[in-house]
Parts: C-alpha cells; structure tokens; sequence
C-alpha cells in the first residue's frame, strides 16, 4: 500500500528533513508543535499542521495518545518519529500500528531487543558480534557491580543500561572512584531513563567512534551504506561527522560493514538502523550499541552515496523493496557534518539561548544547512540547543575540509552564541586534518581549540562594524523583525 | 574623541573617535584605522578598511546593551559603554547560575563547611545537569533558592563566604 499523508511526530530540523523527501515523493505532510516552537519552520510549512498545547514534554512531543489522536484525525496513515523524542519507544510503536497506522520504523521487538543494551548484547553474543569485556548481568547489587569492576580491571566505563547521549555516565579510573560513580550511574539512569540498571565495560584507550548506516526492508535484504566516523564528541554528544572515515583500510572497512549487516540479518531487522562500534588503535572493533532510528548524522551518508534514506525508509515502511543492490551502493568524496549548537565552547560548552537576528545562507556547492530555525526566531531552554547541521561535500578531505570552514562564515547564527567558530578551530587542528581522530580529541586538545586572541586590526574591525550599525537606530530592537517575511507569515498560524 | 569600548568582557579604548555618514575613523595602540561602508543589508554589511573589503553583521543590541558582532569571520560580544560585562560567577562570594534552569537538588544547607569545587546545589536546564560548585573554602552563607524553582541565568543562586 502507497503511503499518502505523514504526520512528523518530531520537530525542528528533523521534522523539515522528512517533509522534504515526503514532498519529493507526492506524500502529503502533517506536523505538530508545542505552543512555544508555533513561530519555528516545522510548523508553518507542512501541509496540515496541529498544536500539541503547552506544558511538558509529557504534554506534548512525548504524547503518544494526542499525537495517535491527531493522526487519526487529519487522516495520515503513517507517523515518521524523527529521532530522539518517541523514535525509540516500543510501547509508541505498538500503539501506532495497533491504531492501523503506519509506523516509519523498526518493529517494536527490535526497540526492545536494542533500547536494553544488556538484552542487546546478549542477544548478539550468538551472532558472533565482538562485544567488549564486560558484566552484563541482572544481579545489580553495589557489592556485584564492584566486585566486577574490579574484575575487568580499570579503566573502566559505568553506563546506564537504558541510556543515551551521555547520561548515566562514568569512567572509572581507581578504586577511589568507584562507588560514587556506579550510584551516579543509578541515580541518572533512573531519573532519565526510569531504569538504575547499569553495565560495566572496559574502557578502551584512544578510540574511534565508528558506526554503519543500515536500512533493511520486509523481503529478506539487509544493505549497508558503509561507514562514519563520528569520534569528535564533547559531553559524550557528535560534534563533527564524517563519511569515509580516513586513516581506514578499504578492508577494514567492508569487514566493519559486513559485521553490521550480519547483526541486521540476524535480527531480522526493519527500516533504518545504525550500529555503533568502538574502534581500538590496532583496528579491533567492538559492538556499542544499536540505534534503531534515523541517525542526526544521516546525510554526510546521503551526500557521499547519493541514496535518500527518508525515502527508503518510506518504502520499507509501505511494504516495498529497497531500490538498490549492495553491490550498488558506493562511496563518492568526502562529506562532513558540522553539528551547530547553541552553547559557549569556551565557558564549558555550556547551552545559550536568544534571538537568532540572521542565520545566513551557505552559498557553495553541495553544501546543505539542515536547520529548525529562521531569522528572528527564539533559541529557548526547553529543548535540544542542536540549532542545526552544516552538510559539506568535497571531492576529497582537504576539500571538504577547507569547503566546511569557508561555510561557517557564511551561516552566522548572529545574535545566538553558538560552536560556529569551535568548529572552525576543531576543523583546522592539524591532527584533525591528519585524520587522527577519537573520542577524546576535544579535551586532549582543550587547550590548542581555545580561541585565538583577537589581533588589534581585528578589534579595529568589529569596532567598526558596531559603529556603523548603532548610528541607525532602526536595528535595534523589534523593528527588523516584523518586517521579516517569515514572521509575519506566522500571524495567519496564529 | 575618545571612546571605549567592552569586546568580550575586555576593556578597549579608542582616540579621535569620528564617525560621518558612511566612515569611521579612529586611533587604537597607535595606529590609526579608517574603514568605509559599502553596502548594508539588514544585520548585514560590507566594510572596506582600505586595504580591502571583509563581510561584518551586527546583532540587535539586549537589553544591558550587550551586542554580537561578526567582522572579517571574528566574532565577539561588544558594548560601547565601556562599562564591565556583568559575567556570571565574577559577583563576590556569590554563585550565579550560568543559564536559565530549574533547582533539581540543594546538597548543602546554610551553614555548612564546603570546599572549593565542592557541588553546592544542582540546576537541571537544557535536560542536563549542571552542578554549582563552590568556589572557594569556606561557609555556606546562604542559598536563595529551593528545590523545583526556576532560576534565570546570571542570578545569584548561594553565597559562600
């Protein structure tokens, strides 16, 4: 059966995202919003667009009964969960297709067999997948988890069974260490997660965060779309992505790939999926986790291979074969993804907020600004500070390289202070530009990322800038905003 | 004229500040800078500081007279009052909270001894938490705060003398 309407349970830049491809494919699109994100660009260029109301996250985008409500209502046979929010939520999952819709995922068995990373990689233990050393079990006494900590021996990495992006969180360097940080495991993991179940891991030195874009369809095929390096990360959260992952041998890579496509196979996997791997120095690579959605970083895939992966997941979903053979699935150039967040880098990345003035327009070629924002539109507390993701192909590294920093000059994100020119800075590190990456590569190189000092001409310029801008009072204040053709265009929403 | 300026909490000052119609000049360390404006577009401009031209933008100016400003692919907050930025944290004996948020959990109480670095209460904003610590040995005076309210960013949230 042909999907016709979808309704996006998601918002910002992802909820864009699968509008686009749904348009390309004659889909008709349904978006909802909280009350506070009403004036953002998911809910004004959809086709048919809903308010969830204000409060929580409870009351709105995490609302399984409203949003299956709504779906009903305006007539949508499917819902796209984007990623976070309810993408990963088996019950949500049950609830959709018990409703007769569609849901633009995996099925909820494999929600549960991947969301519990103990189940997982048991589980996986017979697909003969590396898996780590590490203590696995349900016997969660702080008296167990020690004695097995101690067992793997240091250092080692407490993670909250059920957790994500970093919380629920610790490495363990000694014994001193240990217990405060398997009760702030628990204590993260249940707040969080509703879960203190918590596993230990040996933590490996220096290691790449390697990961396989998968996406399998009802018929029995099961397709990778090779490789990313995702290994610049702070607080545990992707900053910068890329696809293919240097300094990798085109052996290692297919053996990597092949790996993960056995794990899909051997779970009779649905639709998108992404396993995630921890890359030793020596190139022995262990099973991290599954991810059974739509990944942040999907495009620098989509920019290198040329496939559309929204849209196979809405074939998948509709019961169709995937398009492609394996064999047809190629690496073209290099892409990298610059994730734009709104926070101070050099105060401890710690989030901001305000009005975006003007964002800017990337002007190269194959350059793609994914982003939930428009000018004069409000960074606010209640959400991911993930403002948006600048795409960039080159046709090799070095391009895409000095491609992605001449764009961050062109999107300012002016008035919110953002990572931009962090990015800049991690981009143009010899070491990055070596390829020599991994997961600690932002606070191994605190200090060479900080910002340089501005030279005198540079203060010279700024000032000057300023002079010319405060002379004319008419930037200051809401004047420029409500001539904005997109502000004004929310007036008719309201 | 003289003029100074805050450029990233930074005092800057300036001499034979003028400014007509479309150029600034001025003085700064020594040396003299003239700069034209070229074209304007919104927050968006092109300066040309005789020796070539460079793309600028200029943010809405906030309330306490904080501006962002790019030029020449630098960025940095500036004010023209010359008066210090208010930075959170920098208050004597006071903790600020770094950002809006919500009070998840007050560890200490008044009166209670704390080191420096020690976490004093936690706020929970952007999903995450974030410890207020201590900055230095000493006395919990007081905390101003309880647990489940919210707190804007820049407020003292304790005090440790």
């Amino acid at each position: 059966m042909n999907i016709k309407k979808i309704l996006v349970a998601n918002r910002g830049e992802i909820a864009l995202r699968v509008l686009k491809t749904a348009k390309e494919m004659g889909i008709k699109v349904v978006t909802v919003f909280a009350e506070d994100d009403k004036h953002l660009p998911h809910a004004l260029f959809a086709d048919e667009s809903y308010s969830l109301g204000t409060g929580a996250l409870s009351d709105t985008y995490l609302n399984k009964t409203k949003l299956i409500d709504i779906t009903k209502r305006c007539g949508a046979d499917a819902i796209h969960p984007g990623y976070g929010f309810l993408s990963e939520n088996e019950e949500f999952a049950r609830m959709v297709e018990k409703a007769g819709i569609i849901f633009i995922g995996p099925t909820p068995e494999s929600i549960v067999l991947m969301g519990d990373k103990i189940g997982s990689k048991k589980a996986l233990e017979k697909i003969n997948v590396p898996l780590t050393p590490g203590y696995h079990g349900d016997d969660q006494s702080e008296e167990t988890l020690m004695k097995e900590a101690k067992k793997i021996g240091y250092p080692i990495l407490i993670k909250a069974s059920a957790g994500g992006g970093g919380k629920g969180m610790r490495i363990v360097h000694e014994d001193s260490e240990l217990l405060e940080s398997i009760l702030g495991a628990k204590s993260e993991g249940l707040k969080s997660f509703s879960s203190d179940k918590v596993l230990i891991e040996k933590y490996v030195l220096n290691p790449r965060h390697i990961e396989v874009q998968l996406m399998s369809d009802t018929h029995g095929n099961h397709l990778h779309f090779f490789e990313r390096e995702c290994s610049i990360q702070r607080r545990y959260q992707k900053v910068v992505e890329e696809t293919p992952a240097p300094n990798m041998s085109q052996e290692l890579r297919l053996k990597i790939c092949e790996t993960a496509v056995e794990i899909a196979r051997g779970i009779n996997y649905r639709g998108a999926g992404t396993v995630e791997f921890i890359m030793a120095q020596d190139g022995n690579y262990y099973f991290m986790e599954m991810n059974t959605r739509l990944q942040v970083e999907h495009p620098v895939t989509e920019m290198v291979t040329g496939a559309d992966l929204v849209k196979c997941q809405i074939l998948v979903a509709q019961g169709d074969k995937l398009p492609m053979k394996q064999e047809d699935i190629k690496q073209k150039g290099q892409a990298i993804e610059c994730r734009i967040y709104a926070e101070d880098p050099d105060n401890n990345f710690m989030p901001t907020i305000g009005r975006i003035d003007t964002i800017g327009v990337p002007t190269l070629r194959d350059v793609r600004l994914d982003c939930g924002f428009l000018d004069g539109t409000e960074v606010g507390v209640n959400y991911d500070p993930m403002l948006a993701k600048l795409v960039v192909w080159g046709e090799n590294r070095e391009l895409a390289i000095s491609k992605s920093i001449h764009s961050l000059d062109e999107v300012l994100f002016l008035g919110v202070k953002t990572n931009r020119d962090y990015l800049k800075r991690i981009l143009g590190h010899n070491d990055f530009v070596a390829g020599h990456t991994h997961t600690h590569f932002i606070p191994d190189h605190k200090s060479e990322l900080e910002p340089k000092a501005l030279s005198n001409d540079n203060i010279a310029s700024l000032i000057a800038a300023l002079s010319f801008s405060s002379k004319k009072k008419v930037f200051i204040g809401s004047s420029e905003t409500l001539s904005n053709p997109w502000t004004s265009l929310t007036g008719f929403r309201n | 004229m003289d003029k100074s300026f805050t450029i990233n909490g930074k005092e800057i000052k300036v001499q034979d500040f003028k400014h007509q119609h479309d150029t600034v000049t001025f003085s700064f360390e020594g040396k003299t800078y003239f700069y034209s404006l070229i074209s304007r577009d919104g927050h968006e401009m092109i300066l040309d500081d005789k020796g070539g031209r460079f793309r600028a933008a200029v943010g809405t100016t906030s309330r306490d007279g904080e501006t962002m400003v790019i030029a020449g692919g630098n960025e940095a907050i500036l004010s023209d009052s010359g008066k210090k930025m208010k930075k959170a944290g920098a208050h004597a004996g006071g903790l600020a909270s770094p950002m809006p948020g919500k009070i998840f959990k007050v560890l200490k109480e008044a009166g209670a001894e704390v080191k420096k670095g020690e976490a004093i209460l936690i706020l929970e904003a952007m999903k995450m938490e974030h410890s207020i610590r201590s900055d230095k040995d000493g006395k919990v005076k007081k905390i101003f705060f309880q647990v489940g309210q919210l707190v804007q960013g820049g407020v003292i949230l304790a005090e440790v003398e």
